[in-house]
C-alpha cells in the first residue's frame, strides 16, 4: 500500500492540478473571512468560531479536487498504466483515497493559516467575548477534517462515476440542489446526507437540523466507506478502454 | 507446441459487447523468446484480446495467461509484462519523466531506472518536457520507456508503429530486434503487416475475432510459382500441362506455373525444344496473403 500511496502523492504533486485547486480555495476563504467578519459582524461565540471554520466551505472545493483527480486517472488512461503493475484497482483507489486525503488535510492546513492570519487581527477589533481554546481547537479539527475526508470522499465519488463531467456536475447537482431540497423536506433525514454532514464537520455550527461533530463525522467515514465499496466492486468489472 | 515453451497463451477467448462479438472463440500461443506479430485489420478484436490478457477487460468466456497464470495472479507483474496499449495513457500536464517516477515508484523500482529507460528510448533531454506536448512518435517512446521499467521478460504492444515517421518506425524495427535479442517474448499488434514484417519470428492473423491463420512467418509467405516466357507460348503450355502442373497465362506470352519448380520447367522447355526469354521464381508477397487472409468476400458479413 504505502508505494500506491507514495506513487498517488507523487502524481499529485506533478500536475497543476493540487494548486489550481489550492488557489482556488485561497479566494473561496479570503472572501468567506472578509465577509464574515466586515459585512457580518459576529458577536457571539457561535459567530466568530464559524469565521475561522473554513472547513465548511474548503469541503466542497477538496470534494471537487478528489472527484476531478480520480476521474482524470480515466480520461487520461493512467488508470491502465497503474493497473498494469498493481493489477487490484480496489487496492490503488484506497491508496489514492488516503493520498488525497492527505493532500486534503495539507490544503486544510493551508487555508487555516490564511484564515487565522487575516481573521483573528479582524476578529480581535469586534465586541463580544473572545474565542477560547476550544473554540480554536473545533474550527482547526473541524476544518482539518472536512477536508480530508472531503477529498476521500471525492475520490471514491470519482472512482464509482469515472466520466469526469459527470461526476463533476453530478457532486455539485446533488451538493447544491438535492441535498438542501432533500434538508427541506426532512431536516431528519437530510443531516444524515454527506453535503450536510460534511458541513456539520467544517465546524458551521450545530443548528436543529445539523448533526453534531462526532456523529458528523461518523456519517461522512460511513459514506466514504460505503462509496468506496460500491466504486470497488463497481471498477472491478469494469472494462478500462 | 508443448505448453512450456509459451509464454503466453489464449484459449477459447470471448469477447461480446452486446450482440457483437468482439473476440469470437479465440485460441493462440506465443512462444517464449520469439516476437510475434498479432495481426488483423483495424476492428479485427486485436486491442480486446491484449486488453483481455493484461486483466484490463473481463472476457465473456475463455481464459488468457502468462507464464501459465492470469496476469492478475502474477506475482510481480510489473516486473514480468510490460505492455503499452494506449498511446495517450498519461496525463498531459505531467513531464514523461515524473510519469515515470510515478510508474517506477508504484512498482518499487529505484528512480535510476527511470533514467536508464530515458537513455534507452532516446528521451533524456526531452523527459522534462510536459507530456501533452510530446510529438506522436515521443509519445510512443515515453510508452516504451514504460513498458520498459521492470525489466519484464515479456513485452505486449499494442500498434506502437502508430502515427510514426519512416525514422520512427525504423527506430522501433531496430529496438524490438535488440529486445528479441534480449531473449524476451515480445508480442506486438499491427494492422499494417510491413511494419513488423522484418521483425517478428511468428504471426497470428486474426479477422473478425477469430482466428485465421499462425505459425513462422516464413510459412506465411505462401506457395511459390514459377513465371516463364517463351515466344511459343502455347506450346510450352500444352507441355507443361501433360507433365500434370497448373498453367495460368499471365500475359499474351508468359505463362504462371504451379506444382512445378524452375528448374523443372526448364527442363521440360528444353526436352521439347521450345525456347525461353525468361524464367523465374515468384513467391506471392506477405502482403499479399495477409491482405487474401483479412479480406472479406464481397457479400460475406462484416
Amino acid at each position: 500500500m504505502s508505494r500506491v500511496l507514495r506513487s498517488e502523492l507523487l502524481k499529485l504533486r506533478t500536475t497543476r492540478t493540487a494548486l489550481g485547486f489550492a488557489a482556488a480555495g485561497v479566494l473561496l476563504v479570503l472572501l468567506f473571512v472578509l465577509l464574515g467578519t466586515l459585512v457580518g459582524n459576529p458577536m457571539s461565540i457561535a459567530d466568530k468560531r464559524a469565521i475561522l471554520s473554513i472547513g465548511d466551505p474548503l469541503a466542497v472545493v477538496v470534494l471537487l479536487f478528489g472527484v476531478v483527480g480520480a476521474t482524470a486517472e480515466y480520461r487520461h488512461h493512467t488508470v491502465a498504466a497503474g493497473a498494469l503493475i498493481v493489477p487490484s484497482r480496489l487496492r490503488l483507489s484506497i491508496g489514492r483515497m488516503f493520498a488525497y486525503g492527505l493532500a486534503g488535510l495539507g490544503v486544510g492546513a493551508i487555508m487555516l493559516v490564511v484564515a487565522f492570519a487575516i481573521g483573528l487581527p479582524l476578529l480581535a477589533g469586534k465586541s463580544g467575548p473572545s474565542l477560547t481554546g476550544s473554540d480554536y481547537l473545533r474550527a482547526v479539527g473541524g476544518s482539518l477534517l472536512a477536508c480530508g475526508l472531503g477529498a476521500m470522499l471525492g475520490v471514491a465519488v470519482g472512482v464509482l462515476v469515472a466520466n469526469q463531467v459527470a461526476a463533476v456536475v453530478g457532486t455539485l447537482v446533488f451538493l447544491f440542489v438535492a441535498d438542501p431540497l432533500i434538508v427541506a423536506a426532512s431536516a431528519n433525514f437530510g443531516k444524515f446526507l454527506f453535503g450536510s454532514a460534511l458541513m456539520a464537520v467544517g465546524g458551521r455550527g450545530n443548528g436543529m437540523h445539523r448533526l453534531a461533530f462526532g456523529p458528523a463525522v461518523a456519517v461522512i467515514l460511513a459514506w466514504t466507506a460505503a462509496a468506496l465499496v460500491i466504486a470497488g466492486w463497481v471498477d472491478s468489472r469494469r472494462d478500462i478502454a | 507446441m508443448p505448453g512450456d515453451t509459451s509464454a503466453i497463451r489464449v484459449v477459447g477467448l470471448s469477447k461480446r459487447y452486446g450482440g457483437v462479438a468482439a473476440v469470437d472463440d479465440l485460441s493462440f500461443e506465443v512462444r517464449a523468446g520469439a516476437v510475434t506479430g498479432f495481426l488483423g485489420p483495424n476492428g479485427a478484436g486485436k486491442t480486446t484480446t491484449l486488453r483481455i490478457l493484461l486483466g484490463l477487460a473481463r472476457p465473456t468466456a475463455g481464459e488468457a495467461m502468462i507464464f501459465g497464470q492470469p496476469f492478475a495472479a502474477l506475482t510481480d507483474p510489473g516486473r514480468t509484462v510490460g505492455a503499452s496499449l494506449e498511446i495517450s495513457g498519461f496525463h498531459p500536464g505531467r513531464s514523461g519523466r515524473n510519469h515515470l517516477r510515478s510508474l517506477a515508484v508504484l512498482a518499487g523500482l529505484p528512480a535510476s531506472r527511470v533514467e536508464d529507460v530515458l537513455k534507452l528510448v532516446e528521451m533524456t533531454k526531452a523527459g522534462n518536457r510536459r507530456a501533452g506536448k510530446y510529438s506522436m512518435g515521443m509519445r510512443q517512446r515515453l510508452a516504451l520507456a514504460a513498458t520498459l521499467l521492470g525489466d519484464p521478460k515479456v513485452l505486449v504492444l499494442d500498434e506502437p508503429a502508430n502515427g510514426l515517421d519512416p525514422q520512427g518506425i525504423r527506430w522501433l524495427r531496430d529496438f524490438l530486434r535488440a529486445m528479441a535479442a534480449d531473449g524476451r517474448t515480445v508480442l506486438i499488434s499491427s494492422h499494417v503487416l510491413s511494419e513488423v514484417a522484418q521483425t517478428v519470428d511468428d504471426v497470428i492473423v486474426i479477422h473478425h475475432g477469430r482466428l485465421v491463420d499462425e505459425g513462422p512467418v516464413d510459412r506465411l509467405s505462401g506457395p511459390q510459382r514459377v513465371s516463364v516466357r517463351s515466344p511459343r507460348v502455347a506450346d510450352l503450355a500444352a507441355v507443361i500441362t501433360r507433365a500434370g502442373a497448373q498453367v495460368k497465362r499471365d500475359q499474351s506470352d508468359v505463362l504462371l506455373v504451379s506444382g512445378l519448380d524452375a528448374a523443372q520447367v526448364g527442363d521440360l522447355a528444353f526436352s521439347a525444344g521450345l525456347p525461353l526469354h525468361e524464367l523465374a521464381t515468384q513467391t506471392a508477397s506477405l502482403e499479399e496473403v495477409f491482405l487474401e487472409l483479412t479480406t472479406d468476400e464481397p457479400g460475406a458479413p462484416a
